[in-house]
């Protein structure tokens, strides 16, 4: 199968390092602003939902709170800056250590919890998580928002140009990537694989299903975090709506569900086609209209393709292989006759 | 001692509203076993749709209710049919995702329809108020509560008493030996999904006179009505209108002594409270939240 981790491991060190170089080599040959940007925030998007599919794909969970671990690694890198001068590059840990505490509360608490339960659980702590960064006007200043000043420097993360912020996407969406790879290969990933499949049989088996989900959901959520400060350190500006929205967990759901949940690549691959989609769709058709079509995307990839674009890829590849099998074979046939 | 029965009776008002919104999702929920996440869209099309009713005919809004409720229904149909049909027995990311992009899509299609602007409907009572034991009381609030309410009372009967009700608690009790004892469970999950859009159209429409009609308004309601399905426990219909008054009360009391950001708050933190010690909720059948992902 396609999705084996062995596998994985090898097509990823055979199409991956080709294709990072390429990446790395980006912004020597892209110096367009608007196309840079595109491209930015194209990988922050693949890192979430990377990050989101730790927890929802491989753990099986389907949150829709993410959008609190993304504010709480905004929050915390941009207060810690402007409140003490300490470094987003330390921010930024300090976010994700304060988000997989977070995950890891929240994993232990919605623990028995499955279906609709769970989802209505994590949509209710990004809600608490929503209403504190609006209304705690002191730490927060509500929604008047957060200014990082430009041109902050180097030393602090704040890059007066664009390309600087294409390697740190990069980096955070290998980071990532890698995180699932190493989890897949590990024992803790053959786990959450069985409990996702059948949790009674996994904990019948041993399987420590305690450790496991809190584990899945603090990994997720500290890289999640990660990306929240990498998000505020390149707008340079954070408000509520922009980090702890609702709106922001279910846009990271849905690129991990049409890229493929439960894959390696597949939320990555999602962000390649969702972000620009919606970019073109904005720009040609206005912001309803736009996001009335991402409804009903949304609506027919689950019914019609809920394994998402990896899924339809593989569902092509073996089409081909058997159709060419089967040309194989006739051709054989008639040579014997 | 005036105040604190002000406050009852504020809360208890819109609790009330709360409860015809509440009953409907519990009712998908049960039978269907879908969240059904766009619930709260269908209210915003019976307000949009009592607003321009009553906007282009002067009809009164609480005969609007009437022409715009059937017409919910029939949506409600045409939704079932294309979504809601195909999303029984799949895996859960499709049963929770397929309804909250059929959220997005309405919320979307209303925004490209009819714009942004906030609209309300004013009629010749819109700032009546009675006066009884020197409570103020709004009479358009006192209409709209007792209808939900006889609305609410009316889907129970139907539930309890009719042999269609028999078949509907039947097919949420088990689908498979409902289906073996001859009823049609495709029919129910039909006319339940419909009927309870209806109501929550309905619902919207009633509102409709008392606050601002908009696209997104369905959002401020969709997540309270979830708390309130989840306290009263998800499936249960008098345990959705008890707690629906419980909700109403709670945010009419913190939103005076807190204000209103206390008052949301406290509600998620009694919602997440609930899911963890109990999340069967108060009426619901233990082990529910167990086997409802299956």
């Amino acid at each position: 199968m396609g999705n084996e981790p062995a596998n994985e491991l090898r097509v990823s060190l055979l199409v991956g390092l080709p294709l990072a170089a390429a990446l790395v080599a980006v912004p020597t040959f892209v110096s367009d602003v608007f196309w840079l940007g595109l491209g930015i925030t194209v990988l922050m998007w693949a890192a979430l939902a990377t990050a989101w599919n730790i927890s929802g794909g491989l753990a099986g969970g389907l949150s829709l709170g993410h959008a609190a671990y993304f504010g709480v690694g905004a929050y915390t890198a941009t207060l810690l800056f402007l409140r003490f001068g300490i470094s987003p590059y330390f921010g930024l840990l300090a976010g994700a250590v304060l988000a997989g505490a977070l995950g890891a509360a929240i994993g232990a608490i919605t623990l028995r919890l499955r279906g609709p339960f769970f989802v209505l659980a994590t949509l209710a702590f990004g809600i608490v998580v929503h209403i504190a960064a609006v209304n705690w006007r002191d730490l927060t200043r509500g929604a008047a928002g957060l200014l990082l000043p430009f041109g902050g420097g180097a030393r602090n993360m704040l890059f007066a140009g664009v390309a600087p912020y294409w390697y740190l996407g990069l980096g955070l969406l290998a980071l990532t990537l890698g995180v699932t790879l190493a989890i897949r290969r590990s024992p803790l990933g053959y786990y959450l694989v069985a409990l996702r499949e059948d949790e009674d049989a996994a904990r019948a088996l041993g399987v420590k299903v305690v450790r496991c989900k809190v584990a899945a959901s603090a990994i997720s959520a500290a890289l999640t975090a990660c990306a929240g400060a990498f998000y505020a350190t390149y707008i340079q500006y954070i408000d509520p709506s922009s980090t702890t929205q609702f709106e922001i967990s279910v846009q990271i759901a849905l690129i991990a569900i049409v890229g493929g949940i439960g894959t390696t690549f597949g939320p990555a691959l999602g962000a390649l086609v969702v972000v620009p989609l919606g970019e073109i769709l904005r720009a040609s058709l206005g912001g309803g209209p736009a996001l009335m079509l991402y409804g009903l995307m949304l609506i027919v990839i689950v019914l019609a393709a809920p394994n998402g674009v990896i899924g339809l890829l593989q569902r092509l590849l073996s089409m081909m292989r058997s159709g060419a099998r089967r040309r194989a074979t006739t051709r054989r046939s008639r040579g014997h006759a | 001692m005036q105040l604190a029965l002000q406050i009852l009776v504020n809360g208890l008002l819109l609790g009330g509203l709360y409860a015809l919104l509440a009953v409907g999702l519990t009712l998908i929920f049960g039978v269907l076993r879908v969240v059904n996440f766009a619930h709260a869209e269908f209210m915003m099309l019976g307000m949009f749709g009592v607003y321009w009713v009553w906007h282009l005919t002067g009809l009164d809004p609480y005969l609007a209710v009437l022409v715009v409720t059937p017409l919910v229904l029939l949506f409600g149909i045409v939704c079932d049919r294309l979504i809601i049909q195909r999303t029984i027995g799949a895996p859960e990311v499709t049963v929770v995702f397929a309804t909250l992009g059929l959220s997005i899509f309405l919320q979307n299609a209303a925004l490209t329809l009819w714009t942004a602007d906030i609209r309300s409907v004013t009629t010749a009572y819109s700032g009546m108020v009675l006066t009884p034991f020197g409570l103020r009381v709004s009479v358009p609030m006192l209409i709209s509560f007792t209808v939900a309410m006889l609305a609410a009372a009316g889907l129970w009967l139907v539930l309890t008493r009719t042999l269609y009700g028999k078949a509907i608690q039947a097919v949420a009790q088990n689908r498979e030996a409902a289906a073996l004892m001859g009823i049609d469970v495709r029919r129910i999950y039909l006319w339940t999904f419909s009927v309870a859009v209806a109501a929550a159209g309905a619902m919207g429409g009633l509102i409709a006179p008392l606050f601002t009609v908009y696209p997104r308004v369905g959002i401020s309601y969709i997540v309270t009505v979830f708390v309130i399905v989840v306290l009263g426990g998800l499936g249960s219909v008098p345990g959705a209108v008890l707690a629906a008054l419980l909700i109403g009360l709670i945010e009419a009391a913190a939103g005076f002594l807190f204000g209103a950001a206390w008052a949301e708050l406290s509600y998620f933190l009694i919602f997440l409270a609930v899911l963890i010690a109990r999340p069967q909720g108060f009426f619901g059948r233990r082990g529910a939240e167990v086997f409802a992902g299956r």
